[in-house]
């Protein structure tokens, strides 16, 4: 055992090392890839307008200046800044309250009905009708034209309730008796055993939810006609994509005002992130789908 | 598990009949009022609009009186040439996600496993996943600067060699491919940090005890990591291919007029067609449509997968 492996070591010891390094390189060049366009959009996002007229892809910063921030704050694109917030931090409370509890339900097997309504709730995960009737849906529920539309029929995404479902059930099943024997019914046993215990999980959740009430841009599209209700990614396409000129002098809008509203579209979810990511790996376990 | 199983059943034999159900429900009332408000959302935003596909029998959309027309929604969808190229459009652009983009997470996971130290693998794992978090107009913007003709990177680049600038975003014969890379650009981490998840819960002895085999680095990608992954990869495929037909906000933030015709999918035809134009039993035939063709294509995959590699999730 001692004498063949010594060997192989060494010689695979070479071959492994091209490998580390070609492996380090690799990877480095992908971070570079996915780094330097947000470095980019901040770095011109500060810049002045001199520094952005030539058609250059800045990297260095030749200039900083917070006027174009500035112009921001006191533009209507605030508007669309506080209605994505209002969606996105509504929205996610109310996911969570439903969410949470749905998830705790269905981790309980002794639970009535539990397989069936499983199997109701995944074949969401792979079935979806379409534009079409969830169209008809908003309109005859009446909510074309209100924020609701952007929150009500988005509080619950399948993938999200079955890792909070998953992650439930891996709770032992001993401290939820112990607390049941201690008098609490189900709703305190959750509120005081089980959402203590599944901060991790639950706080990548909420981002995840944060993530896509704020991004969210076809459903605005679709049932926003009303410009004051308009979100900040529904103005930051048209400012980009149709070159929407309220920002600019005489109708030109430069590289580093659009580069400040993106900065302004990716902010939130930039200033969370850092905080929630360490929770990730553990959250992220796909698989057991199926019950 | 199999103890678990049988106490179920014994506990399932025990509440047999009316009262024993009865008594089941009020023991579990407060489980059954916490799920409440989130099936009835079930029923009302997922099955409500199943049920709303009925609507592509009708003549819905302009007239008061709603009718059934059998399908003639269908035989003018499948006579119109504009459908004919959304949905050639829509399997191009699916065929191309699937190839090219599903394997790049799996081979970015196993690099990244490759890492020795742990916190340059926290590191790399922390920035690719950022690009997810944008949205697709954010992301849509990041390529047009860096394509764009005159301050892009990429034709700064291409003018540094001789070559001349291309207009990515406004040639048919680019645009698909801006749409697949920049897929690949948000997506890339995010399957990527789920298949490191699934990799390290591999066993490490396994490892230890092929390399005490004699089993070389490669062998044991082959014949350990990627068999411990493999339900993971069987889901991210089922997954992926139930949304992959239902391609619609990127395309809605980067298509323009100059690239319909190798980008219209069926999505943005539906849109067109349903909501712009108010024919609405038409879109729902074309919604129909993509969805019975989606789900075709995830029930014939998971059969495929349970069949030679037992493994499915439905």
């Amino acid at each position: 055992m001692k004498r063949k492996p010594a060997s192989n070591r060494i010689r695979e010891s070479g071959a492994r090392k091209i490998f580390r390094v070609f492996n380090a390189l690799f990877l480095a060049a992908v971070c570079i890839v996915i780094i330097i366009p947000i470095w980019n959009v901040i770095v011109t996002s500060f810049a002045e307008d001199k520094d952005v007229m030539g058609g250059v892809y800045l990297l260095i910063p030749k200039s900083f200046t917070l006027k174009n921030y500035i112009r921001i704050f006191n533009s209507g694109y605030m508007r669309g800044f506080w209605n994505s917030m209002f969606v996105a931090v509504v929205g996610t409370g109310l996911a969570m309250l439903i969410t949470v509890p749905l998830g705790y339900a269905l981790a309980q097997k002794k639970l009535i009905g539990r397989k069936i309504i499983m199997r109701l709730i995944s074949i969401t995960l792979v079935f979806d009708a379409g534009i079409m009737p969830f169209y008809i849906l908003i309109k005859s529920l009446g909510l074309i034209d209100s924020r609701w539309s952007l929150i009500v029929p988005f509080m619950i995404s399948t993938f999200n309730l079955i890792i909070v479902k998953n992650f439930m059930t891996s709770i032992p099943e001993s401290l939820i008796e112990a607390a049941k024997l201690d008098g609490c019914n189900d709703l305190m046993t959750l509120i005081r055993v089980v959402i203590p215990l599944s901060v991790p999980i639950l706080s990548a959740v909420m981002l995840f939810y944060f993530v896509s009430f704020w991004n969210r841009y076809t459903e605005a599209v679709m049932f926003i006609n009303n410009s004051s209700k308009y979100t900040l990614q529904v103005m930051l396409r048209s400012l980009v994509f149709q070159s929407d000129g309220s920002l600019g002098e005489g109708n030109i809008v430069y590289d580093n005002m659009k580069m400040a509203v993106m900065v302004l579209g990716m902010l939130p979810v930039l200033v969370i992130y850092p905080f929630v990511q360490r929770y990730f790996v553990s959250g992220l376990m796909v698989g057991g789908v199926k019950e | 598990m199999s103890s678990r199983k049988e106490e179920s059943k014994v506990r399932e034999k025990k509440k047999t009949g009316f009262s024993g159900l009865w008594r089941t429900i009020c023991r579990q009332k407060y489980l059954i009022l916490m799920m409440l408000p989130g099936l009835l959302w079930f029923l009302i935003f997922k099955y409500c609009t199943y049920a709303g596909l009925g609507l592509a029998f009708t003549n819905y959309g302009f007239k008061k009186s709603v009718d059934f027309v059998g399908l003639r929604n269908f035989i003018r969808l499948f006579r119109a040439p504009q459908f004919w190229t959304a949905f050639k459009n829509t399997l191009i652009i699916s065929i191309c996600n699937i190839v090219f983009y599903f394997p790049f997470p799996i081979i970015i996971a196993l690099l990244i496993n490759e890492l020795r130290s742990l916190r340059t693998k926290r590191a790399v794992q922390f920035m690719i996943y950022i690009p997810y978090f944008f949205s697709w107009v954010v992301v849509g913007t990041i390529f047009v600067n860096i394509l764009s003709p005159s301050s892009g990177v990429v034709n700064q680049i291409l003018n540094a060699f001789g070559f001349d600038s291309i207009y990515f975003m406004a040639d048919p014969k680019w645009f698909r491919a801006v749409l697949i890379l920049s897929y690949i650009w948000r997506q890339m981490g995010y399957g990527a940090v789920i298949y490191v998840a699934t990799l390290s819960t591999v066993d490490v002895q396994l490892y230890e005890a092929a390399a005490i085999d004699g089993c070389s680095k490669w062998k044991q990608v082959f014949y350990i990591t990627l068999p411990s992954i493999k339900p993971t990869i069987v889901t991210m495929l089922l997954l992926n291919l139930s949304h992959v037909l239902l391609i619609f906000e990127q395309i809605m933030v980067m298509y323009n007029a100059s690239v319909y015709s190798v980008s219209d999918v069926l999505q943005t035809y539906t849109y067109r067609e349903g909501i712009l134009s108010g024919n609405i039993a038409y879109g729902t035939a074309i919604s129909l449509f993509t969805g019975v063709v989606s789900l075709v294509l995830v029930m014939g995959t998971n059969w495929i997968s349970k069949h030679f590699l037992e493994d499915s999730i439905l």
